[in-house]
């Protein structure tokens, strides 16, 4: 059996089969763009582990007999569902293979384990329950086991919720692990305003540690708008940013710290973070054809640009209606126009 | 300073005081430029805003004629030959020696239809014969220039020449008479020139502007502003000249002439004790037709004089460049990096656009670079070249009344209205023909001291930026292309009234800058500036280039990202902020403040 490939080998024809992130990083590896070395589990792996572990029919059993417009009815077929998959093994096979690709990884790596959802690139919003990002995992028994957790974010509440109304019956996981970036900041872009629509800006959020903190919106980031063309600092606003995520000492997971007082207020980019963002936005932009919101993280004691990687890329899907966008006529037109002289003609 | 009623309001025009010891300002300026009773029920509620752009100072009687005349030229292109819809012409009136403007709206739309159609005809007329009229106005003007430079000032000699008795001449005081006449024509002339294209010009690159902002709402203005600048412009021309000039200095070993606070005339002296030094100056006057026309000063005023009649600011440019030169540094303005520069902004900025966009963006981005030869050059041909030497042609007028003992000194005629001056020039053809006691010389002298007096009390006064109404929007074309008073300028404005340790205003040219202020309120105050200093003055002129090599950022009182200002920081890659309203009133020399010209914001910082 063969449930997992390294991210490199992936393109977007193998979302299907790996989840729309896996196979999103595929992407930004073959377009050039820093990328932090992993591998993808696939679908396979999971519907492996569900039919091992003889879950198919508890799980449809509880699905149909849920009320997907009752909360407490939603809570309890999650709850079980969940309860039964933590305490189901994760198939030998399925173990071994994920084992081999994190030894090759390195010796006792720490890794990021995170879902790749079907049809997340396109839906994300819906799927928004079912990203589950584990961090700085070390070990191959706890990569298993952060993967398995993955899987069983596919039936959180929302998850189900929704596929309920839609009336998908069936739901499956990739998943995606990758070498963790030890980040000193982190955060997100987006290839163009996504306030304004402008496209020839970037706009930049970025706060102290790990991503989860921007992500999740537990900090006012700061916040850059770079133009493409010039990649100057159009405006800039530095907020407080009193919490940032960091490695547990214990070197297991990420724990929640206060950021240090004298860098609460510090801007966490310079010129050269912001330089290199700009360019790799550029590139993933031009790559898919389409605006992206991109993760990032810059790696603690690197030296720019290498020390920037892209952990995802979405399209922007919902820009704003710019106004009316000026009609097809000619210069001349709308230098009428300005004038005043745009509607009437003498008669 | 005039205490606003409310916040978020301007001072009525008629609540404001007269400074002490400045009574009879009024006498100097014409019985329709005050704020009268008979009009105040309309004045009252009118949006009038200082002109500071063009005339921070208190106006000298004489000098009033740079408001009529060209405001008279402006609402004609604009009202009656171009017909622009929406709006007329500009008002004005004075305050306490302070001019403030105002324009007129078209209101009823059966009105701005009909004129819709007359702008479209004509304004479609100009914009598609562009560089053939633009060629024309060319020669006109330096025909124009030409003839001032013939117009002869006749002395009123004891007797009338020969030519008078025996070859049918004109006489003496006829002449003197239509010379001033001619005078006063030709600067009509010059200002119906002035404006002939202003409106047309700035308004295909405003529309440009527009549309860059429609599709790249965060697109900064000095982007839009590189794009279209021209290159090689007659503006940029005179600094060139005194680069290459000190660069032969350097060559030829006379830079030791070069030192800092020697003056002109000391250097000159030191130069023409050799060869290679006389050699140097006879290069220099090779150079000083045309581009010593260059003015001291962007002002409207008779003390804005050309480089050729002051040369302190060409050879303080001179010294700095020697010297730069010496340090190793490179001196030249990087027009090949301002080239490329604007290409490729050009090019990536279309890149970014949808296809219908791109065709907009790259039709009036070539029609605005079309246009733009004349924003720029006009300057140096109406505002410098013309405008020096019309004062001086005035001053002539003022010799021949200190020699029939009329005035003390030549300038003081500066000091009398246009019309004032007609009179007493008909007193002098008077007397002179007729060998009678002239009252002149009694009259005047006390009148001309009593309105010295009165503009020095006047220059110690701040004028709030705008008085009457808070407009809602303000929509006038011209306001906005000219003075980039917008909208959202004058809410600031009435917002600020008290002042405050921030002043806010427009992101001229990138970059913060903290340092020393150095506030600049004439043209005499530029030697004060000092190396590394933060220039603050109501708007600064091409002609200042040389102060641009020392200052380190720059901040006015007035005018929007196409201001002269604005355009010479980005050359020098300084910060700017212009359109901050009261710089020059709130800030002090000696102040150390930060400039960001990135967000538009001046900060006092003690």
């Amino acid at each position: 059996m063969s449930v997992t490939r390294s991210l490199d080998e992936l393109r977007q024809a193998d979302a299907a089969a790996f989840g729309g992130k896996s196979s999103t990083l595929g992407e930004l590896i073959a377009a050039g763009i820093p990328v932090p070395p992993g591998f993808a589990v696939s679908t396979t792996a999971f519907r492996a582990f569900v039919a091992e572990a003889g879950l198919d029919g508890m799980i449809a059993a509880e699905l149909g007999r849920m009320a997907p417009d009752d909360v407490d009815s939603v809570g309890a077929a999650s709850h079980a569902i969940s309860q039964a998959m933590r305490f189901a093994p994760v198939p030998d096979a399925v173990r071994d293979e994920i084992g081999g690709r994190y030894a090759e990884l390195g010796d006792d790596v720490p890794v990021a384990v995170r879902s790749s959802a079907l049809g997340e690139d396109s839906q994300d919003a819906t799927y928004a329950g079912q990203q589950e990002t584990y961090l700085w995992v070390r070990g191959a028994d706890h990569v298993c086991d952060a993967v398995r957790d993955c899987w069983v974010s596919l039936y959180s509440p929302p998850a189900i919720t929704y596929r309920a109304r839609l009336g998908a019956a069936d739901a499956a996981m990739g998943v995606a692990v990758q070498l963790m970036v030890d980040a000193e900041v982190s955060g997100v872009m987006f290839t163009c305003n996504p306030v304004s629509g402008d496209p020839s800006m970037v706009a930049v959020n970025a706060s102290w540690g790990l991503g989860l903190a921007v992500v999740g919106g537990e900090v006012t980031p700061d916040d850059y708008l770079v133009s493409k063309v010039t990649k100057e600092v159009v405006r800039e606003h530095v907020h407080p940013k009193e919490v940032e995520y960091v490695p547990d000492a214990a070197g297991r997971g990420a724990v929640r710290v206060d950021v240090s007082a004298e860098r609460r207020s510090v801007a966490c980019l310079g010129p050269a973070a912001i330089e290199a963002l700009v360019d790799v936005a550029g590139r993933v932009e031009t790559y898919f054809g389409s605006h992206q919101d991109v993760e990032w993280a810059v790696a603690r004691g690197g030296e720019l640009p290498g020390s920037l990687f892209v952990v995802q890329s979405r399209p922007v899907t919902a820009l704003p209606r710019r106004g009316d966008p000026p009609p097809a006529t000619s210069a001349m037109a709308l230098v009428m126009s300005a004038f005043g002289a745009g509607e009437k003609k003498r008669n | 300073m005039a205490a606003p009623s409310t916040v978020g309001s301007f001072p009525s025009p008629y609540e404001i005081e007269t400074p002490p010891g400045c009574e009879g300002w009024e006498d100097m300026y014409p019985y329709y430029a005050r704020f009268d009773e008979e009009r105040r029920e309309v004045d009252g509620q009118r949006f009038w805003f200082w002109n500071s752009m063009h005339f921070p100072l208190p106006m000298p009687a004489f000098d009033a004629i740079c408001i009529d005349s060209p405001y008279q030229a402006l609402g004609n292109w604009q009202n009656r030959v171009f017909a622009v819809p929406p709006a007329m012409g500009i008002d004005w009136r004075c305050i306490n020696g302070y001019i403030y403007i105002s324009g007129n709206p078209v209101l009823d739309p059966e009105k701005i239809g009909e004129r819709a159609g007359y702008f479209q005809a004509r304004a479609g007329y100009y914009y598609e014969h562009w560089d053939e009229l633009y060629g024309k106005w060319r020669t006109k003007m330096e025909a124009l220039i030409a003839e001032l430079g013939e117009l002869e000032v006749p002395a009123l000699g004891e007797y009338e020449p020969d030519e008078v008795a025996f070859a049918d001449a004109e006489t003496g005081y006829v002449a003197v008479l239509s010379a001033y006449r001619n005078a006063l024509r030709l600067i009509d002339v010059m200002w119906q020139h002035h404006f002939e294209f202003l409106l047309l010009g700035y308004g295909a690159y405003m529309t440009f502007a527009e549309l860059c902002k429609a599709n790249l709402p965060d697109i900064p203005d000095q982007h839009i502003a590189q794009m279209v600048a021209g290159l090689d412009v007659l503006l940029f021309r005179p600094d060139a000249e005194l680069r290459r000039l000190a660069r032969l200095a350097i060559d030829t070993g006379v830079d030791g002439a070069f030192v800092e606070g020697r003056s002109p005339e000391e250097i000159e002296a030191e130069l023409a004790e050799s060869d290679a030094g006389r050699a140097w100056l006879a290069e220099l006057e090779t150079v000083k037709e045309p581009w010593f026309h260059m003015a001291t000063g962007d002002g409207l005023y008779h003390t804005y004089t050309s480089w050729l009649d002051d040369a302190r600011i060409p050879y303080a440019s001179l010294i700095g460049h020697i010297a730069a030169l010496k340090a190793g540094e490179d001196i030249e303005r990087p027009s090949d990096h301002i080239a490329e520069e604007r290409e490729r902004l050009a090019t990536e900025y279309a890149a970014l656009l949808g296809d219908e966009a791109r065709q907009g963006f790259e039709q009036l981005l070539a029609l605005s670079r079309t246009v733009f030869p004349y924003v720029e050059e006009h300057k140096f041909l109406c505002d410098y070249w013309f405008l020096t030497e019309w004062w001086n042609k005035i001053r002539e007028f003022g010799d021949l009344f200190v020699a029939h003992g009329f005035f003390e000194d030549r300038d003081d005629i500066f000091q009398l209205s246009r019309l004032e001056v007609y009179s007493a020039l008909d007193e002098l053809a008077l007397t002179w023909a007729t060998g009678g006691q002239a009252r002149g010389p009694k009259y005047w002298p006390p009148i001309i001291a009593r309105r010295k007096e009165i503009l020095e009390r006047l220059a110690e006064w701040t004028p709030p930026p705008a008085v009457g109404a808070v407009p809602e929007a303000v929509l006038d074309p011209a306001l906005i292309m000219l003075w980039g008073v917008t909208t959202q300028r004058v809410h600031a404005w009435a917002q600020h009234q008290e002042g405050g340790s921030e002043l806010t205003g427009t992101a001229a040219s990138p970059g913060v800058v903290e340092g020393v202020a150095r506030v600049v309120k004439t043209v005499g105050d530029i030697g004060d500036v000092r190396e590394g200093e933060i220039l603050v003055c109501s708007i600064t002129s091409p002609a200042w280039a040389p102060i641009f090599s020392k200052i380190t950022a720059a901040v006015t009182d007035i005018g929007g990202v196409m201001s002269h200002a604005a355009i010479v920081c980005r050359e020098y890659a300084l910060p700017a902020v212009v359109g901050t309203g009261r710089a020059t009133s709130q800030i002090k020399s000696g102040q150390r403040i930060r400039v960001d010209g990135t967000a538009g914001t001046v900060a006092i910082l003690e």
